[in-house]
């Protein structure tokens, strides 16, 4: 009703076509599937965190429902890469020459790697992976790539148990002290950098598919860049090269956790103001950039 | 057969008695598909794919819905017909919010609620995950949730099969599991579509009080399904899709009879005849347009400016 008193004129002979002007009181009501403020949305987007929580846990539970052995691939996963890379890039290739706790340092390096590499993959596609969803509910699409990561940063909690118990078992004996506890901050840190990555390629891969072909290519790229099988030392002749690798903000995570946990070494603020800026930085693009694109989730194409 | 006379009644379906819910202004919703006609055509290989791929040619825009108007209002039980391929469903997704239409704009008193045959809940969870999370998508707290769950379930009437994976379900298990969610938050304006044709008798009767229901609390219902049947019963208002283009509006007696006409001159060959029959009753209706009142004081003086200018 749209409050006006205006009338149309008395009905005319409905046969011939005419125009009626029906007013509409944005009072009363409002625009279907209008992209709401940025503020808006993330309040809609608190709104819904018990969704988001719910989303990502129901499917850590029926993740591996398939598999005969269940959520123990949680922890089989990251093993496996491990022994596949220790006997190429340690025993084959020998890279791991001249680094202390060899296989400290590996299981390390591939554990942590391998959080943000499944973490943005699936990131980055659930909006491709969950179309049913979007098509069912209408809801803040963030809440997808948000559910995503945070499912991804529930299942790296036990595999990064078994990393810990693999560096206490893997000899030499390591000493456990309080930077063990820097993992923490460092892994919250990570997941925010993942999450903001994710959700600036999620729109991009939903309307190109084809990126997320690409994407695990360029992250295991990503993963030869990143010092897991070896050390920069060996490019220490070139102090630029060194500089940009040591930009790299999974390089900074790989090197905290070392230094925390194999180096009983307290970790350099550089690589903390490093991963912080990225994280934060890349956070606020990603959230901006899917808000921008809302409304083109779930249009016909 | 049918004279002139009976298209007076394709009206404009815009009253001045009730307060609308829902307003439709110019939709249209086209869309891109690329044709693969020349599967046949194994000489090209890789190249010549490639070639189909990013030739221009080879796409088509399609007019999915083509210029809707309509007003739909509080306490209206709206039946939706046309042949596959109208944009029934399409209207739907648009009408939810789903689906952004490609021009034209929809106004609502609040968030439609739809849940589709082809609304796929996530299938490896079990039903009773599933009504958790799609309440919790649609808004509700986990508190309302715990509240409503038990009055969903009944309303499913999957009380036994409610702790299994939904892909075990059968397509009307999973059809009824879908309304009762989108029943779960208490729409204001609840889509239907299809859902009810796959329910058996128990459903039926369920599902039909429950619209009652919302109708009676001044919502708008809209209810897409082939069952001509269904429709007379449950709507007092039809409305007749045809290849994107909207047809007629009325009352449901005599939109679906011309609708069964329709089809029925369509499969007995006289195909012009029925296009043109149908061409005249879509040319018969008047032309719907909106006029926006800005919310805030100015828009309200304006307002009344303009009703006061008015005889």
């Amino acid at each position: 009703m749209t409050v006006t008193e205006t009338r149309p004129p008395a009905a005319e002979p409905a046969s011939a076509p005419e125009t009626i002007t029906v007013p509409v009181s944005l009072k009363k009501l409002r625009r279907i599937g209008a992209r709401p403020g940025f503020t808006d949305y993330l309040v809609q987007l608190w709104d819904r965190r018990q969704f988001i929580a719910f989303d990502a846990q129901a499917r850590v539970q029926t993740a591996n429902d398939k598999d005969k052995l269940g959520s123990l691939w949680l922890i089989l996963t990251p093993l496996f890469n491990g022994l596949t890379y220790y006997f190429i890039f340690g025993m084959l290739l020998g890279t791991g020459r001249g680094i202390d706790n060899f296989v400290g340092y590996l299981v390390i390096g591939i554990f942590t790697f391998q959080f943000s590499a499944s973490a943005i993959l699936a990131g980055a596609r659930s909006l491709v992976a969950n179309e049913s969803v979007i098509k069912a509910f209408t809801f803040p699409r963030a809440a997808l790539p948000i559910a995503a990561n945070l499912r991804e940063l529930l299942s790296s909690v036990p595999s990064t148990i078994v990393m810990l118990l693999l560096v206490i078992v893997a000899a030499p004996v390591e000493e456990i002290t309080w930077r063990w506890l820097l993992i923490i901050p460092v892994m919250l840190l990570q997941h925010l950098f993942n999450l903001g990555l994710s959700m600036l390629l999620a729109p991009f891969l939903y309307k190109v598919h084809d990126i997320g072909n690409l994407l695990s290519f360029v992250l295991r790229l990503w993963m030869y860049g990143s010092a897991v099988f070896y050390s920069f030392d060996r490019f220490n002749e070139y102090p630029p090269l060194v500089k940009i690798l040591e930009a790299n903000p999974l390089f900074c995570v790989i090197d905290i956790v070392r230094d925390s946990v194999l180096y009983a070494a307290t970790p350099a603020w550089q690589s903390w103001a490093t991963l912080a800026v990225w994280s934060l930085g890349l956070l606020a693009a990603g959230f901006f950039v899917f808000w921008r694109q809302e409304e083109s989730y779930g249009r016909v194409s | 057969m049918a004279g002139s006379a009976k298209f007076a009644l394709s009206e404009s379906g815009v009253r001045w008695d009730a307060e609308p819910s829902i307003v439709v202004d110019n939709v249209d919703v086209h869309y891109r598909t690329q044709h693969h006609g020349d599967v046949g055509d194994g000489t090209g290989g890789i190249l010549a794919a490639a070639r189909r791929r990013f030739g221009g040619s080879s796409s088509t825009v399609k007019h999915a819905l083509h210029q809707i108007s309509f007003v739909g209002y509080k306490g209206d039980s709206i039946g939706i017909v046309g042949r596959n391929g109208s944009g029934k469903s399409t209207l739907m997704r648009v009408l939810a919010g789903l689906t952004l239409p490609t021009g034209g704009s929809i106004y609502a008193q609040s968030e439609p609620v739809l849940l589709g045959v082809n609304a796929a809940l996530i299938p490896s969870l079990s039903g009773a995950q599933n009504i958790r999370l799609g309440c919790l998508a649609m808004g509700m707290s986990e508190d309302e949730v715990e509240s409503k769950y038990d009055s969903v379930v009944e309303m499913s009437g999957l009380e036994d099969e409610i702790n299994h994976p939904m892909k075990t379900y059968s397509a009307g298990m999973g059809a009824r599991l879908r309304f009762a969610i989108a029943c779960a938050v208490d729409p204001e304006i609840l889509l239907v579509d299809e859902a009810l044709n796959t329910g058996d008798a128990q459903f039926k009767q369920r599902s039909k009080q429950r619209m009652d229901f919302i109708r009676e609390q001044a919502g708008t219902v809209f209810i897409v399904s082939h069952s001509l049947g269904t429709i007379k019963e449950n709507c007092n208002r039809c409305i007749w899709l045809d290849k994107g283009d909207f047809i007629m509006d009325g009352d449901p007696e005599v939109v679906t009879k011309e609708y069964h006409n329709f089809v029925w001159r369509m499969t007995q060959g006289n195909k012009d005849y029925g296009m043109q029959i149908r061409n005249e009753i879509m040319a018969s209706r008047p032309q719907i347009r909106t006029d926006l009142l800005e919310s805030g004081w100015r828009s309200a003086k304006a307002a009344r400016k303009r009703a006061a200018g008015k005889p």
